[in-house]
């Protein structure tokens, strides 16, 4: 489902991602792990076309992204919710319409929409914030908004950067239940983190990035 | 339709978030609207004007005095037959001197002691209303005084070639207008929708991360570009159209010639559509020369 093949990346020859190879298979859960800076954010920023490997290749979904072309990167989007560390939410938007967005751009019928962000609110708890504008939530609420837009879409793909990162300790449990639910039911989830409670006991693979190179495998 | 019904919304949304540009906006393309309406609505009096000069328009071809009947009959003849000509009327010598009296009824004075008939035979020429310009005209009249028989060719050079001048210096006037003033409404559009789209640079790039066509992005601000068109169209025709009655009323009440100046309905109806056009055209420049 995610390949990565020898890539690296430097942002002004400084190497960010040094012949990074793994594979995620279709239906897998993984994290990756490492200190701040260790180049996590950059490598979920690869697999949603967000920016260009330097060199190697990367597949994600059946897609070459180094043959993309610019008219088909929607197409990869849609493919992936993604969980953004800054939330990326519209400020001018309501809770409901931040989240229904993910569906109006894949074309859903509003009929359908409101019942399908209803739920996706609720698997958050948050469907009583439904009509709140984002800057009036907590960092914790604004979060699991995002985490809302990313799944309610069910995309194939779920990429998190740091998701729990402003969540108290049962809600980032809750948060983490529901990414497994998701991989249960067959979503392929990447989960980048520094917190290695989050991984503890899962069970499933996690990926260690050190200095921007790939220092290792270990199951949770 | 989808996309569309949320691109409308999403629009009108945004159209009344940032009022106060698209207010300024709405103004500076009504201002524009306007004076284009004013510059048609002259141009198209000076048409009506003009083109009903024609229609008044004869020469008047004068025989030699000592011409006999049968030469002025075949004059006569012979410009009935040209192209240019729709009607001639013959007056001999002495419907000249009846018709002078006729006009003189009031100062027949002046006519007392004439001995002779002094005026000559003559023939009325109406011209067909498309070969009533300048230059036919004066053409013909070279080729009619070379006609044996024909003493001297009258007819109205100077309203002739005022006319003509008028007619073509307005026309040029309002082609010039017209082309500054639509280019500044489609930059108008295309500054506004620029704005908006810089000022909504998070907003798009959100957009693109979730998946959003270039269509899906762009959709808003055309629309909202229409709308600021269209606003400022329906602005621009009601200043155009308030101006109208309240210059031409007082105009008329000293030249009575404005009393039949014409305000073509036709003309607050294509502006609404125009004011969309220019919009859509300026958002259009606008979303496409930014790369999404």
């Amino acid at each position: 489902m995610i390949s990565f093949q020898n890539v690296s990346k430097y942002y002004e020859s400084v190497a960010v991602l040094k012949n990074i190879t793994f594979d995620i298979s279709k239906g897998e859960m993984a994290f990756v792990t490492g200190p701040t800076g260790a180049g996590k954010s950059t490598l979920l920023r690869l697999i949603y076309f967000g920016e260009k490997p330097d060199e190697g290749s990367i597949r994600v979904s059946g897609l070459d992204l180094a043959s993309l072309k610019s008219s088909s990167v929607p197409l990869l989007r849609r493919t992936i919710g993604v969980v953004f560390q800054d939330f990326k939410l519209l400020n001018t938007m309501t809770v409901f319409d931040n989240v229904a967005l993910a569906l109006r751009i894949r074309g859903m019928a509003e009929k359908e929409i409101r019942a399908v962000v209803t739920d996706a609110l609720k698997s958050v708890h948050l469907r009583h914030k439904s009509d709140s504008l984002p800057v009036a939530l907590s960092g914790g609420e604004q979060q699991r908004v995002v985490i809302a837009r990313a799944i309610v879409a069910e995309p194939p793909v779920v990429l998190a950067d740091e998701p729990t990162g402003n969540l108290d300790p049962d809600t980032a449990g809750h948060i983490i239940r529901l990414f497994l639910d998701m991989n249960l039911r067959g979503t392929t989830v990447l989960i980048a983190t520094h917190n290695r409670e989050l991984y503890r006991h899962t069970g499933k693979r996690v990926l260690k990035i050190d200095q921007g190179a790939l220092a290792g495998e270990a199951v949770g | 339709m989808k996309a569309l019904s949320y691109s409308a919304k999403y629009a009108l949304k945004s159209f009344f978030t940032s009022l106060w540009i698209n207010v300024l906006s709405i103004f500076t393309i009504a201002s524009g609207l306007a004076i284009i309406s004013l510059a048609a609505l002259f141009f198209l009096n000076v048409e009506l004007f003009t083109s009903r000069l024609p229609e008044r328009f004869s020469m008047v071809v004068y025989l030699k005095a000592d011409l006999s009947q049968q030469d002025a009959q075949s004059v006569s003849e012979t410009l009935q037959g040209r192209q240019e000509v729709m009607n001639v009327r013959y007056v001999s010598k002495e419907e000249a001197l009846k018709e002078l009296k006729q006009a003189l009824r009031d100062s027949r004075s002046v006519l007392d002691g004439l001995q002779d008939n002094p005026l000559s035979p003559s023939v009325e020429v109406k011209l067909k209303k498309d070969f009533v310009t300048a230059a036919g005209v004066r053409n013909l009249s070279e080729e009619i005084k070379k006609i044996p028989g024909v003493d001297d060719v009258y007819y109205g050079e100077k309203i002739a070639e005022t006319a003509h001048l008028l007619k073509t210096s307005v026309r040029n006037s309002a082609l010039i207008l017209f082309a500054s003033l639509l280019a500044g409404i489609v930059f108008v559009s295309y500054s506004t929708v620029k704005i908006l789209f810089y000022r909504k640079r998070d907003e798009i790039e959100i957009l693109k991360l979730l998946g959003a066509t270039k269509g899906f992005i762009r959709g808003p601000f055309v629309i909202e570009g229409g709308l600021i068109g269209f606003f400022g169209a329906l602005l621009g025709a009601a200043g155009a159209l308030v101006f109208y009655v309240a210059i031409t009323y007082r105009l008329s009440l000293v030249i009575p010639l404005f009393k039949t100046f014409a305000f073509p309905l036709s003309l607050l109806l294509a502006l609404p559509l125009l004011g969309v056009t220019l919009g859509v055209l300026g958002s259009l420049i606008a979303v496409g020369r930014l790369k999404v």
